[in-house]
């Protein structure tokens, strides 16, 4: 009986809808990323991407690796059609530049830490983000190497672009120390136990849209015509068909069924946190690293 | 009378325990587990610190060779305050653990286990989340492995040719400060896991704080960092108008009190530390361990 009391309270919690994330102050935001489409994704954050920019946010896309395996081509011939892809997605977000670090797509393992992590931080002190949309480092069972080196990176870098001590070569070319002050984090949310989101950003329909625009511009990588043809004879399998896609071609078919799953995640994630539209995410503030001061600092801090 | 007390004495030392505190950088080991080391070093046991970096960026106007001199003997002076007897210092430079081989530093950690021959282990917590410093996850991973494999022959053989015989250590303290969220949600009961642990730390809290205090260049560039974001962003903090030594001294006792009530929060306890814990009943299966 305490047992399935238990499951009850727990199934309660589970249910609980997140806290609203607000928009923090700020100007300038960098979207830190392993591939070219990671910002776009299901699980992506091309919504709160666009809300920073309808915010007044000027935005970066630092994407580490060079996508040389993902698309339907040879290595050179990906690695160009995704960055094409990549700046015109963020073109479509509103979003001003795209850095492309070139690291070996899905070879990322061996890939220097800390050389991967002066690159990040040259580009923060360039930047001077006041908001990181990152991969979480604490995700778990995320088989992609290049996901688990550039968040553990990323994670490294934000914090320590604050020193002076670290990296002086770039006080020297008049770049100042500066600590990325908020940070919001992604991973799988269906990966197990590893990334648990703590807070809900609330989108509206045109952020989806924009969102949704952007995805459908990996199309090297997205909306295949054999995924419309596999789901097509799932269906008739089934003996079932969906007359929407009746008239597309597959290729037309395969957008829109993409465009329907983009829209479903995040009227799913608005669902679940009381909200239309959502993204979910590990938001991490200002002073969240200090926890014996983070009471303290919110009720004693002044404005000026 | 005088042989009673003498016997007691007797008894305590023989009660004693050897305690080995691995600690990535001078402030986690104190911060997170200061009070219980001072708590245990209190009552006879002998407490050695490996300091595995060397703390030469967490500074706010000192170059890194300044900032490694000045940190190293500051955490001399926090370890005395807690009763720790003696500090060893590996010298990697701070922040570039993720650049070392995981398996050189385990082997520098089992080396030290193995002549120390601990009963107690204090190392970072490498399975607490959202921790910034990752310097802490790595040492957490090396210290972990490090115990396991100072216990096996097979391990470093040369060491056992010097006399430097393989060792097991029988209690093992897992530490963090309360970052994560999570940290106390029960993990399993099996075997091999540990179990969530809370320590009450009033009566050694004044220890603690005279430890924390005496890492000075470390809290000094912390409190410019908190001074420095809050300016840019048109704010302030009144405490730190003026960062010196009392201002810096006052921050530090707040964050500390911070952490203790933290960590005793749904605790009998007013001030508190939390560690995962495995004693000697850790590999014995949890069904019989009743």
């Amino acid at each position: 009986m305490i047992g399935l009391i238990l499951l009850a309270a727990a199934a309660i919690a589970a249910a609980a809808p997140l806290p609203k994330a607000a928009i923090p102050e700020g100007k300038r935001f960098l979207v830190i990323q392993p591939h070219h489409d990671d910002h776009t994704t299901d699980y992506g954050m091309g919504g709160l991407i666009a809300k920073l920019v309808d915010a007044g946010y000027d935005g970066w896309f630092i994407r580490a690796s060079n996508d040389e395996k993902d698309g339907a081509w040879g290595y050179p011939h990906n690695d160009m059609i995704n960055q094409r892809e990549s700046e015109a997605a963020i073109a479509i977000l509103g979003m001003k530049g795209l850095y492309s670090l070139g690291w070996r797509n899905d070879y990322m393992d061996p890939t220097p830490l800390l050389e991967l992590r002066a690159q990040i931080i040259l580009l923060i002190r360039k930047h001077r983000p006041d908001v990181v949309l990152g991969h979480d480092p604490w995700g778990h069972y995320d088989r992609n190497p290049d996901h688990r080196k550039v968040a553990r990176a990323c994670a490294e870098a934000v914090w320590m672009a604050g020193l002076r001590n670290v990296h002086p070569e770039h006080i020297e070319l008049g770049l100042e120390p500066w600590r990325v002050p908020h940070q919001f984090l992604k991973a799988r949310v269906d990966y197990g136990r590893g990334h648990e989101a703590n807070v809900a950003v609330e989108l509206t329909q045109a952020h989806v849209a924009r969102k949704m625009k952007a995805y459908s511009a990996h199309r090297n990588v997205y909306a295949h015509p054999s995924m419309a043809r596999s789901v097509r004879q799932q269906l008739a399998a089934r003996g079932l068909k969906a007359p929407e896609l009746d008239r597309k071609t597959d290729e037309e078919a395969a957008v829109a069924i993409e465009e329907w799953h983009m829209d479903w995640i995040s009227r799913k994630r608005g669902t679940e946190n009381g909200l239309r539209y959502a993204e979910i995410f590990y938001y991490l503030g200002e002073f969240d690293h200090l926890p014996g001061l983070t009471g303290y600092l919110r009720d004693n801090v002044v404005k000026r | 009378m005088k042989s009673l007390l003498c016997l007691l004495a007797f008894a305590a030392a023989a009660n004693s325990k050897t305690i080995l505190i691995v600690t990535a950088d001078a402030a986690d080991f104190v911060l997170a587990a200061g009070g219980t080391i001072a708590s245990m070093t209190a009552t006879g046991d002998r407490a050695i610190l490996l300091r595995v970096a060397n703390d030469d960026k967490n500074a706010w106007d000192l170059a890194p060779e300044q900032a490694a001199a000045r940190t190293s003997a500051e955490c001399e002076q926090a370890a005395r305050a807690l009763g720790i007897e003696k500090v060893v210092s590996l010298g990697y430079r701070e922040g570039e653990l993720g650049g070392v081989s995981p398996t050189e530093l385990r082997d520098r950690i089992a080396f030290h286990i193995r002549l120390l021959k601990p009963d107690v282990l204090f190392i970072p917590n490498p399975y607490a989340e959202y921790v910034e410093q990752l310097d802490r996850h790595y040492t957490g991973m090396a210290a972990e492995e490090a115990r396991h494999t100072a216990a096996l022959r097979n391990h470093q053989p040369p060491l056992a040719a010097i006399g430097v015989e393989p060792h097991v250590t029988r209690e093992l303290y897992y530490y963090a400060q309360p970052v994560d969220p999570r940290r106390r949600e029960p993990e399993a009961a099996a075997t091999f896991v540990p179990q969530p642990k809370v320590v009450g730390i009033e009566a050694a809290f004044s220890k603690k704080l005279r430890a924390a205090r005496a890492l000075k260049t470390i809290q000094t560039a912390a409190a410019m960092r908190i001074r420095q974001r809050l300016e840019s962003t048109g704010r302030r903090l009144p405490l730190l108008d003026t960062v010196n030594e009392e201002s810096v001294n006052k921050l530090v006792e707040i964050e500390l009190r911070g952490l203790a009530t933290l960590c005793a929060k749904d605790f009998p306890y007013k001030m508190a530390e939390e560690f995962h814990y495995a004693g000697p009943e850790y590999q014995v299966p949890a069904k019989l361990r009743r």
